[in-house]
Formats: C-alpha cells, sequence, structure tokens
C-alpha cells in the first residue's frame, strides 16, 4: 500500500499534465485560425486552377537536354555551398560546442562564465535563420558566395555548437573518472576519454545537418545567390511550371540520395 | 605449418581498411575540397574580392545603418507606435507557426501508423496485403516529397493558389513539417518495445485494437515532444515563408530591406529574436511538462 500510493499519484500526474497539454495545444490551434482572413476567401480568382497546373506539372516535368544541363549546373552549385557552409558550422561549431560544454574549464567560475557566454552566441546564430542571415549579409556586402557559405555556416554553426556541447556533457562519468585517477590532466581526460565516446554522435550528427543543409542550399538562391533555388525562382515568374519541377525532381533526388548515404553512415557510426 | 592462417588474418597490420565510414570520410573531405575551390575559381566575385578592406568598411557601414547613426529622424526602434505596429505583426506571425505546427501535426497524427514498416508489413500487419504494401509506399514517398521540398518553394508555389495572408505561408510551413514530423514519428513506431503489443496480440486483440492501446499511447509522447521542437523551427522559418508569402514580419522585413529603412529592420529583427526566444522557452516548458 505505502508504495502504491506515490506511483498512483504519480500516474494521475501524467494523466492530469497529458490533459493540460492536449487543452493547450487544441485552444492554440483554434485561437491561430482567428489570424487568418477567411472573409476574402481562401483561394486567389483561378486559383484551383493554378492547382491543376502546378500538380500536373510534376508529371511532366521539362526534360530537354539544355534544361538538364542547367539543372546539373545549379545542382553542384547548391551542393558546394552546403559543403562549404557545413566547414564553415564545423570551424564555428568545434570551438564553441567545446567552451560552451563547460568541460575543459579550469575553475567554477571560468565554466560558469564560458558556458554561459558561448551558449548565448550560440543561441544568436541559430535563432536567426539561415535566409535572413542571406538577406543581411547581401545587404550588407553586396552579392558574393562569400554571402552564402557565412549565411549557411553561422546558424549551422549555433545548432552544431549546442549539439555539440550537449553531447560532450552527456558522456558516462565513469571512465573519465579512471583516467582521472590514473593521474590524467583536465585536458587528457577530454581528449582520451570524453571526447572519443561523444565523437560517433557528433559524426552522426554532422552527417544529419549536411542532409538539411542541401535543402537551405537550394533556398540561398532566392536572393540571387545561384543554384537551384534561384532556377526555380525564374522558372516561377515565367509561369513555367515543367521547368520549375525538373528543378524541383533534381533536389528531390539530390536530398533523398544524401539523406540515404547519411543514414547508411549514420547507421554504421552509431549502431 | 601455421604460416598460412597467420598470413590470412594480418594482425598488427598498420594499413587502415577502407570501410563504408571511412570512405565517407574521404568522399566528405574531397567534396569540401572540391566546394571551396568552385567557390573561389568558379564563381564572379565582386572586383574588390571578399577579404579586403573594403568589405570590412560596407560591414561596419551597415552596422551603423541598422542603429541609425548619421541618419535624420527617430530611429524606427525608438518609436512607440512603430513598435506597437511590428508587434502586431510579430502576433500574427506567431499564429502563423501554430496554424503551420497544427495541421503537420494533424496530417502526420493521420498518417503516421501507415508509414510505420512493422505495423504495415512486419510483426503486426495480419496478412501482405499488395493494398497495404502499395499504400505504405505511397505514403513514405508522400512524406519524402514534401520535406524534400524547402519551405520557402512551397510557398512560392502556394502564393499562386491561395489569396494572400497567413494561410500560404502556414501551408507552405505545414507541408514541409507534415514530411518531417511524419517520418520521425514512423521512426519512433519501428523503434518501440513490441512486448506490450505481443501481449495485446496473443490475448486476442485485433490490429486497430493493438494499434489503439499498445502503439499509440506509446508512441504519442515522441510524437508531442518532436512537435514542440519543429514549432521551434518553424517560428525561425515564419519570417522567410512570409518574404513571399505576405504574412507577418517577414514581408516587412523584405520591404524595410529593399527601402534602406535600416532602423525598421532593426526593429522587426528585435521583434524576430523575441519570438523566437518565446518559442523557445514556452516549447521547454511544454516538453518538461509532456515528459
Amino acid at each position: 500500500m505505502g508504495t502504491e500510493a506515490p506511483a498512483e499519484a504519480g500516474r494521475t500526474r501524467a494523466i492530469e499534465s497529458r490533459r493540460a497539454i492536449t487543452l493547450i495545444l487544441l485552444g492554440a490551434f483554434a485561437l491561430s485560425l482567428f489570424g487568418v482572413n477567411w472573409s476574402d476567401g481562401v483561394f486567389r480568382p483561378r486559383g484551383l486552377g493554378a492547382v491543376g497546373e502546378t500538380l500536373g506539372a510534376m508529371f511532366r516535368p521539362d526534360l530537354s537536354p539544355d534544361l538538364l544541363s542547367t539543372a546539373a549546373a545549379a545542382a553542384w552549385q547548391t551542393a558546394a555551398y552546403a559543403v562549404a557552409g557545413l566547414t564553415v558550422a564545423l570551424a564555428i561549431g568545434i570551438p564553441l560546442g567545446v567552451i560552451a560544454s563547460g568541460t575543459i574549464a579550469r575553475s567554477r567560475v571560468g565554466a560558469v562564465t564560458q558556458v554561459g557566454t558561448t551558449r548565448a552566441v550560440l543561441a544568436f546564430f541559430r535563432a536567426i535563420h539561415e535566409l535572413v542571415w542571406a538577406l543581411l549579409f547581401v545587404a550588407a556586402l553586396g552579392l558574393s558566395p562569400m554571402a552564402a557559405v557565412l549565411a549557411l555556416g553561422i546558424p549551422y554553426g549555433g545548432i552544431l555548437g549546442r549539439i555539440y556541447a550537449e553531447l560532450l556533457q552527456d558522456v558516462p562519468a565513469a571512465p573519465l573518472d579512471a583516467l582521472r585517477r590514473a593521474g590524467a590532466s583536465e585536458w587528457r581526460v577530454f581528449l582520451f576519454g570524453r571526447l572519443p565516446m561523444a565523437l560517433p554522435d557528433m559524426l552522426s550528427y554532422t552527417f544529419y545537418r549536411l542532409e538539411c543543409g542541401i535543402r537551405s542550399a537550394a533556398v540561398l538562391g532566392w536572393v540571387g545567390l545561384g543554384g537551384l533555388g534561384f532556377q526555380v525562382q525564374i522558372a516561377l515568374e515565367d509561369l513555367a511550371y515543367g521547368r520549375v519541377w525538373t528543378f524541383l525532381w533534381v533536389l528531390v533526388v539530390m536530398v533523398v540520395l544524401v539523406d540515404l548515404w547519411s543514414s547508411q553512415v549514420r547507421r554504421r557510426i552509431v549502431p | 605449418m601455421s604460416q598460412a592462417p597467420l598470413a590470412a588474418y594480418p594482425v598488427g597490420s598498420r594499413r587502415p581498411r577502407l570501410t563504408f565510414v571511412s570512405g565517407s570520410a574521404l568522399v566528405m573531405v574531397a567534396l569540401m575540397l572540391s566546394s571551396w575551390a568552385y567557390i573561389a575559381f568558379g564563381q564572379s566575385w565582386p572586383s574588390h574580392g571578399f577579404f579586403s578592406g573594403e568589405t570590412a568598411s560596407r560591414g561596419w557601414s551597415f552596422l551603423r545603418d541598422l542603429g541609425g547613426y548619421g541618419r535624420e529622424g527617430t530611429p524606427a526602434y525608438l518609436d512607440g507606435g512603430a513598435w506597437a505596429e511590428a508587434g502586431r505583426l510579430a502576433l500574427t506571425t506567431l499564429a502563423m507557426s501554430v496554424l503551420a505546427a497544427g495541421i503537420a501535426a494533424l496530417g502526420a497524427l493521420l498518417t503516421f501508423m501507415f508509414a510505420a514498416r512493422n505495423v504495415m508489413l512486419g510483426e503486426l500487419a495480419p496478412y501482405r496485403s499488395p493494398v497495404w504494401s502499395a499504400w505504405f509506399g505511397i505514403v513514405r514517398l508522400a512524406y519524402a516529397l514534401s520535406r524534400a521540398v524547402p519551405e520557402l518553394i512551397w510557398a512560392m508555389l502556394l502564393v499562386f493558389i491561395l489569396s494572400p495572408g497567413i494561410l500560404p505561408g502556414a501551408l507552405a510551413l505545414a507541408i514541409h513539417n507534415f514530411g518531417i514530423l511524419g517520418k520521425l514519428s514512423a521512426e519512433v513506431v519501428e523503434g518501440l518495445d513490441m512486448r506490450p503489443a505481443r501481449a495485446l496480440r496473443t490475448s486476442g486483440a485485433g490490429r486497430l485494437q493493438v494499434i489503439v492501446y499498445a502503439i499509440l499511447p506509446a508512441a504519442l509522447p515522441r510524437f508531442i515532444t518532436y512537435l514542440f521542437y519543429r514549432w521551434e523551427v518553424i517560428i525561425r522559418t515564419t519570417l522567410v515563408v512570409g518574404l513571399v508569402a505576405a504574412g507577418g514580419l517577414g514581408m516587412e522585413f523584405r520591404l524595410a530591406l529593399s527601402h534602406f529603412h535600416y532602423t525598421s529592420v532593426t526593429l522587426l529583427l528585435t521583434w524576430y529574436l523575441l519570438l523566437v526566444l518565446g518559442v523557445d522557452l514556452a516549447s521547454a516548458a511544454m516538453r518538461r511538462l509532456a515528459r
């Protein structure tokens, strides 16, 4: 009896919090419906016709050789931006992530200030979407490939840094203690204990971000930086849905291939 | 005599073996090098290059513009009326993010069971039916297609179809996140402990009963967690779909940038950051409640 009562209380609490979540979710969704301007009609005049055209073109992409070579060039440009952006993200995420994990600080006060400031910087980097960074960079520095690379690298660096910090913290403590008792300095504990244990998960997550990076790089084209998104935009301005879907299918195939590659790699690194 | 087996197992061989993972790492390094080479030599650069004093001075003057130094008139971020106006837009943007998360969640909830291999094709499928297999494939394909196309591109397509406002933006966000949520939830179902389902099965429950009483209760908490994580991503992206879909802060942001109203840009960015921070905090609180 004595052991059942707390379990019972815990279960009731769980049911209550589930009810609360359900109510909050439904209430928020209902409220958000008031934000839509229903009075003007949901569809544009002739908008429904555009649905048919858009969806119909999905199965009839324009496959002329000229367009396909344009698509291949745009795909390579998008991939290059994604990969170069990821290197910038690594250059930001690895050092800041290690500091933000608070595992290499010498003193307690040092740890708190280091963790606080780096976490704030990382949070700021990833709070702003890559396309917003791109707009700002283009407004500030003009159209240049570096604007695309930095726009991708900064928010991705913020995400990688945060995840790396968490992974480095979540390592089991016993092996680290063993190293410490054997006389290893904090640096060695980090290099030979913490890092090797966290590395598979860190690599796995990095590969996952590559997949996201391809999609994000495609979007960067919208601000005039080239790539698949730019081509989609041009084709849409001509209302050439067939061409739109050529580029979209290339993007889908590329994302699915990278997805397969990264999931195969991740399955082998972290079973 | 023992030479042959020893040669077959090169113990202590220093040559690293080429595995799928190490091969992938090499491919990755090669991709990084060729990407940078392409960006450095295969792209058109502004005449002053990038790593130059010109870039630094442009960046500095952009920051001064954002602060409104050397401009006449009150900067927008010190103007109460402009704050209130941008706040109204921020509220619309918040509504857009909730609407998007809601539609994506509804879509994913209705379909993710059909995308779980163990439910449709594996252990929980009572018989092999080509109809169910085909339906499994169709749902998986829909997830892949909807999440491979970025939100902004969905928004670019949808503005031709829907009247301007938060709906096209919300729907664009919803379509993309439907694919992500659906895939993640299906993977949760595939990774579930199957023993409760088996226990129900052996006591005579049908497939629907097993799903409702064993699978859903175990999968839903994870689904809710993912939903809140996606909400954090969605709020960051609302600004981006708003750029083309005319809803919320995004359109104003674009106009302010193209009209060089840089102090308004600062104000809108401040509201955007406040929204992101607020949603991150709310999502963390809700995820704690769900646990």
